[in-house]
């Protein structure tokens, strides 16, 4: 009997276990009664993200005595991980948030009007780049607009640049490019071609004008000759204009035409990059988070405005990453303040810089580094300029999800392989892509009327 | 103690006292059986008809799975049967299965050759069982390294023979047999080890009367070996499909994007991308909801057919 009692005992309280298993999930910040605060900080990345955050984090504890519980993941968990934290109610006090997904985590009212707290922070706005601060903007219409409301602070703005390999353009008695005027692009294809050639006699090229990536670098030729995406309230898809298809053309071309990059496949993959970094290219895109591998190379390396198609001026992409607080959060006043702390902090700002990661947040901070004497690239302002003036939000940055965008790229490759015109493509691809962003705009609305 | 007391307040019989004890007995055995009963049909109820039902209720609704759901009825699966997206993954979902039958055969060749007495086969036995104890995620990393358009060792390997091997995973044409290849090295050890154990289970009888009647060893691998561990097979070619409608982790990590033109995406990673990606989580419900009958439907018929199949010996 005894016995019996005993394994009851244990099965019931296994049961009960299960039961209440599934009722401990709510709670942000577990366990902090002993008086002393603590907030969570989930985000993303390398060891020189983690050091830098560190050292602002220590700071920050120091100011205002509360602790702060950092969650590092894989770049490619990170999504599922905070969606998961958010369907158990347990969302970290301050968390990474990428544009594109901004607007649903602010209807779902997942994300902190920070607006106030920020402005009562003492964090001088204006010394952030603008493009970084407005695209945590939210009106409830339109993202991006100076207006909106605050959501966020930027971890980090990243301007796309365009760069040549400097020692293979003066081997090979070619001027350099002016790095105030921007090349047309008849002589960036002229100097591709000249830069195309076959150095160990086998008879096929071995070193290359360019060699790019259709899904990060089209934006550059499309903009520059003026067409988009979409048109401006992001309603109606406009790839199918005759400025985009021959900015796509002029894309595809450089390979099958102009013959100035490594044969097609490779362009698809990792293999030009691993070709500039051998020497083997002679113009190819530059980030902020490439430079602490590139200035290793062999070679010596510079920034110039990206080659114009049209006459829509210069153009490149301008990424970034925020830094958001929790609707949900207990301490919202203090996870503001941490947030300004990890996006505007002098100190952790260094940190990210000299690890040649990203470029400051901070623009005095910015231009007193693309100042630096024996700086490298030599061009440093190329990078700032582009934040400063001429770059652009990725397509698909600001509206509610990007599906409508990923669709271009998932069959274009018989555009890239010369198998199918360019114009033939997009007309093909328009209408999916309407149908995508009609479809994203309605869930944007029942987002926004559902909250 | 309590019964002695009823006993002489009550003045019951024996028999009826024997009947009172024997119920009161039956009731705390009830209560303890009802006790132990609960544990898992609570567990059922909380781990598996809860979701399942909230799965079928979201696969009706819009939902970004952060928000509130918006019913739509159907809605979701009349979008499905026309997404070419569904169709192009489910069809690469299945044209990864054909992995299944090469993979089978190759592993119990392999059980053959390690059933018998040649050196080393223990190291052998164990090489080939390294590759399913490995993470798949690390498998998957190696493997996209090998498979390489210009570094890639398996292209290098080939070069020695004056073969120009092609961008593995960037080619349409052989992105899908690339992962089969990978799937079959990665499997093929937990296929042998169940095959040798059943081959090791065939009574050694049966082979020396088949001799004695002058079978030769093919005869009586056909007719001995092969009905003996057929049990096994159908217990890997089950597993194995429902395995491998779920293919996931070394198409996410070998193709990111679902492979060029879509070629390599399984359904299970355009579910992950829908609910995750585009945060369409109603309506990546409904897909698996659809997968999930799918591979029902297919078991139900494999056992189907395997009771018709089957027979036994005493």
């Amino acid at each position: 009997m005894k016995r019996n009692r005993l394994i009851a005992g244990a099965v019931c309280a296994a049961v009960a276990g299960a039961l209440t298993l599934t009722a401990c999930s709510d709670g942000g910040d577990g366990g902090s009664d002993s008086g002393e605060k603590e907030i969570t900080f989930m985000f993303r990345g390398g060891p020189d993200e983690k050091a830098a955050y560190e050292a602002a984090i220590k700071k920050y504890t120091e100011d205002t005595g509360v602790k702060v519980k950092v969650i590092v993941t894989d770049a490619d968990q990170y999504a599922t991980k905070l969606q998961a934290a958010v369907a158990g109610n347990n969302v970290p006090d301050v968390f990474y948030i990428e544009q594109a997904t901004l607007q649903s985590y602010v209807s779902s009212g997942v994300l902190l009007d920070i607006t106030e707290q920020v402005d009562a922070s003492g964090i001088d706005l204006d010394n952030i780049w603008q493009y970084g601060v407005d695209s945590y903007r939210f009106d409830g219409e339109l993202q991006g607009t100076p207006d909106g409301k605050l959501y966020g602070l930027p971890k980090d703005v990243g301007p796309f640049s365009f760069g040549y390999n400097k020692t293979m353009l003066e081997a090979a008695g070619i001027p350099l490019p002016d790095k105030d005027t921007p090349l047309t692009w008849d002589e960036f294809v002229d100097i591709s071609k000249q830069l195309t050639v076959d150095n160990n006699g086998d008879g096929a090229a071995d070193q290359w004008g360019t060699g790019l990536n259709v899904q990060w670098n089209l934006q550059s030729l499309v903009w520059s000759n003026g067409g988009d995406w979409t048109n401006e309230d992001r309603t109606e898809v406009t790839v199918d204009t005759p400025e985009f298809a021959d900015a796509l053309q002029k894309f595809a071309d450089l390979t099958n035409v102009d013959k100035v990059t490594p044969s097609a496949s490779d362009a698809a993959t990792l293999d030009t990059y691993q070709r500039w970094m051998a020497g083997e290219i002679g113009f190819f895109p530059v980030g902020p988070w490439d430079v602490s591998v590139y200035n290793e190379l062999d070679f010596e390396y510079d920034l110039i405005p990206w080659p114009t198609v049209g006459d829509g001026g210069t153009a490149t992409w301008l990424g970034s990453l925020g830094i958001g607080v929790s609707a949900t959060s207990k301490h919202p006043d203090d996870a503001v303040k941490l947030v300004t702390y990890l996006s505007g902090d002098a100190d952790a700002q260094q940190t990210l810089v000299d690890a040649n990661i990203q470029i400051p947040n901070l623009i005095d901070m910015a231009e007193a580094w693309a100042a630096e004497e024996g700086a490298e690239p030599a061009n440093r302002q190329e990078f700032l300029d582009i934040a400063q003036d001429y770059g652009r939000a990725m397509p698909a940055a600001f509206t509610y999800g990007a599906e409508w965008y990923d669709e271009l790229w998932t069959n274009i490759q018989p555009v890239i392989d010369g198998e199918q015109t360019a114009a033939d493509y997009l007309a093909e691809v328009q209408p999916k892509m309407q149908n995508l962003l009609d479809e994203s705009n309605a869930n944007a609305e029942q987002a926004a009327a559902g909250n | 103690m309590t019964a002695t007391v009823e006993s002489t307040t009550t003045g019951l019989t024996s028999e009826q006292r024997a009947k009172h004890a024997n119920r009161r007995l039956h009731r705390t055995e009830h209560r303890w059986a009802l006790a132990f009963v609960a544990a898992p049909i609570i567990g059922f109820l909380l781990f598996t008809l809860y979701p399942i039902g909230f799965a079928v209720y979201a696969s009706l609704t819009s939902w970004n799975g952060l928000g509130p759901m918006t019913f739509v009825g159907l809605d979701n699966y009349v979008t499905l049967f026309g997404d070419e997206y569904f169709r192009i993954s489910l069809y690469n979902t299945f044209f990864y299965m054909i992995g299944i039958p090469i993979g089978l055969a190759l592993s119990l060749l392999l059980a053959l050759a390690l059933n018998r007495k040649i050196p080393g086969r223990t190291a052998f036995r164990t090489i080939y069982y390294v590759p399913v104890i490995s993470s798949l995620a690390a498998i998957a990393i190696v493997w996209q390294f090998a498979y390489n358009g210009d570094f890639g060792l398996i292209n290098q390997v080939l070069a020695w023979f004056g073969i120009e091997g092609p961008d593995w995973l960037q080619d349409t044409a052989t992105v899908k047999p690339a992962i089969i290849i990978m799937a079959i090295w990665k499997g093929l050890g937990y296929s042998m080890l169940l095959y040798l154990a059943a081959i090791q289970g065939v009574p050694a009888s049966l082979h020396e009367a088949a001799a004695l009647d002058g079978a030769n060893a093919f005869q009586r691998l056909r007719n001995i070996t092969l009905p003996m561990v057929r049990p096994v097979t159908f217990f890997l070619v089950v597993t194995n499909i429902i395995a491998g409608s779920q293919i996931f982790t070394e198409i996410n990590i070998m193709t990111p994007a679902g492979g060029p033109e879509f070629s390599s995406a399984s359904i299970v990673w355009y579910i992950v991308r829908k609910a995750f990606k585009y945060q369409q989580m109603g309506y990546a419900t409904a897909m698996s909801i659809v997968l999930g009958i799918l591979v029902f439907v297919i078991t139900f018929i494999q056992f189907r057919l395997n009771r018709r199949n089957s027979f036994s010996i005493d």
